[in-house]
């Protein structure tokens, strides 16, 4: 790594840690002071958690391939984060996943979804469901396909890096009308999302279930530290442009030598 | 004792995740051969949870089998497979493993790829279907827009020139703000970890 970008990634890191414990304080201490802005994936969330209870039917909550160690570690935690904001709140919950390394995390996070609702005899390990397969592959999109009619799930939330493949997952929930919530950071995931699922959640809108489902200060605080970057980034971006066309705009208006 | 357990491993987590991030942007010395040392027993994690998956793998179709849950006679075939499978591993038959990949497995993705189209297709309809908003005829335009002008026909040349404005300009975009809020959300979910602000590895929610 050159000495440039060593410090670029310096700065970007101070300035993140620096918004998200300032957004943890200023969430703690007053808690209106940054509303979230609605999103309907998460409105959907309670309600598709609801039909679930009436209806007697688990919700399943599929991390497709992202696991922890690689490229898409955190991803992989904000994704557990929101399978555990749907234990918490489901009578019965179903996770799939074709990554092994999410397996501890999974069932710490179901065991603890329990304990938390003073019902930790109602704890089961299958809940969890290992497909090994690779990456976006259609062999998990099969094996989820066939979850959906076996477990009569009440509804599914989709998230990770799925591609493609996704339509076959979200065709079968169609079929057996379920409600979906899906998202993926692959392009053509988030396409297929956007146009089969019942609600899609898009880029960075998946990381913030904690903030959305939890009252949790310092989950908001990282929705605040996240907005200020984003304005930060934006604000970054115009001003490069500004720079870029500075000199062109002033040869054509005043011409040039 | 939970609360010890928790602040434990709130404190491996941020020290390992300091170091490992402070060895990546050192490039050299004694941190960054213990930051490729803690990487080293990543791999040997992913190796056991290799494990856990098999032991859950049998261990949900045992327990279908056992309580005759819905389409169990599959189960069967999964357990059967993978004890084939692993008994052909045991015995270094990598060619018969080959075989039943190329024969099995890449037979059976190649028929679903067929599917995906069918798939998406009924999708793009539905989508309209279902709720008619700008962001739905804004997709389904574009697609069209797409599909079209990948058609090699005269006729349809100038869609091909707005199918190349549309990838190159708003579509190219588009995926760029996607992909820089989601390196936004990464960056701040990594450092909620370094400072222990996640959640996810600690035993209770009030710790």
């Amino acid at each position: 790594m050159d000495t440039t970008t060593q410090f670029i990634t310096v700065i970007i890191l101070c300035l993140t840690l620096l918004t998200v414990v300032q957004g943890a304080l200023v969430a703690r201490r007053r808690k209106d002071a940054f509303p979230l802005r609605p999103i309907a994936a998460y409105d959907a969330i309670p309600y598709m958690v609801g039909t679930a209870i009436e209806a007697d039917r688990p919700v399943h909550v599929s991390l497709a391939n992202t696991g922890l160690g690689g490229s898409n570690t955190l991803l992989t935690l904000a994704s557990a984060e929101m399978f555990y904001q749907t234990a918490l709140r489901a009578d019965s919950s179903l996770l799939t996943a074709s990554d092994p390394t999410v397996l501890p995390l999974t069932y710490n996070l179901l065991r603890r979804a329990y304990v938390q609702r003073d019902r930790e005899d109602r704890f089961s390990g299958s809940r969890i469901r290992w497909y090994p397969s690779g990456t976006q592959s259609l062999a998990f999109a099969a094996a989820l396909t066939a979850t959906l009619g076996d477990e009569r799930v009440s509804g599914s939330i989709l998230l990770g890096s799925f591609g493609a493949e996704m339509a076959l997952v979200l065709e079968a929930a169609h079929r057996k009308k379920q409600g979906s919530i899906a998202s993926s950071v692959d392009l053509q995931g988030q396409a297929v999302a956007y146009a089969m699922a019942g609600e899609t959640l898009i880029g960075e809108e998946m990381f913030v279930a904690g903030a959305y489902l939890s009252d949790n200060a310092a989950q908001r605080g990282a929705v605040v530290a996240l907005d200020t970057l984003r304005w930060l980034l934006i604000f970054g971006i115009v001003i490069f442009t500004l720079v870029a066309i500075f000199e062109p705009v002033k040869n054509a208006l005043f011409g040039g030598g | 004792m939970r609360r010890l357990i928790a602040t434990l491993s709130t404190a491996i987590a941020m020290s390992f995740g300091i170091v490992t991030l402070w060895g990546l942007l050192a490039g050299g010395g004694v941190v960054t051969s213990l930051a490729n040392i803690l990487l080293q027993l990543v791999l040997l994690t992913v190796a056991v949870s290799i494990l856990i998956g098999i032991i859950n793998l049998f261990g949900v179709h045992f327990g279908r089998i056992r309580y005759r849950e819905g389409n169990w006679g599959y189960s069967i075939i999964v357990i059967l497979t993978a004890a084939l499978v692993i008994a052909l591993w045991l015995f270094n038959a990598d060619d018969a493993n080959m075989i039943l990949l190329e024969n099995a497995q890449v037979a059976v993705e190649s028929a679903l790829a067929g599917l995906v189209l069918f798939a998406l297709v009924f999708g793009a309809y539905r989508l309209m279907r279902r709720r008619v908003t700008w962001g739905g005829i804004l997709f389904t335009v574009s697609l069209l827009i797409i599909l079209i002008g990948a058609l090699p026909l005269r006729e349809t040349a100038f869609i091909a020139d707005a199918r190349a404005w549309l990838l190159a300009v708003p579509v190219s975009a588009g995926a760029r703000g996607i992909l820089l809020g989601i390196a936004l959300a990464t960056i701040v979910t990594g450092v909620r970890v370094l400072i222990g602000q996640d959640r996810s590895y600690r035993e209770s929610e009030n710790i």
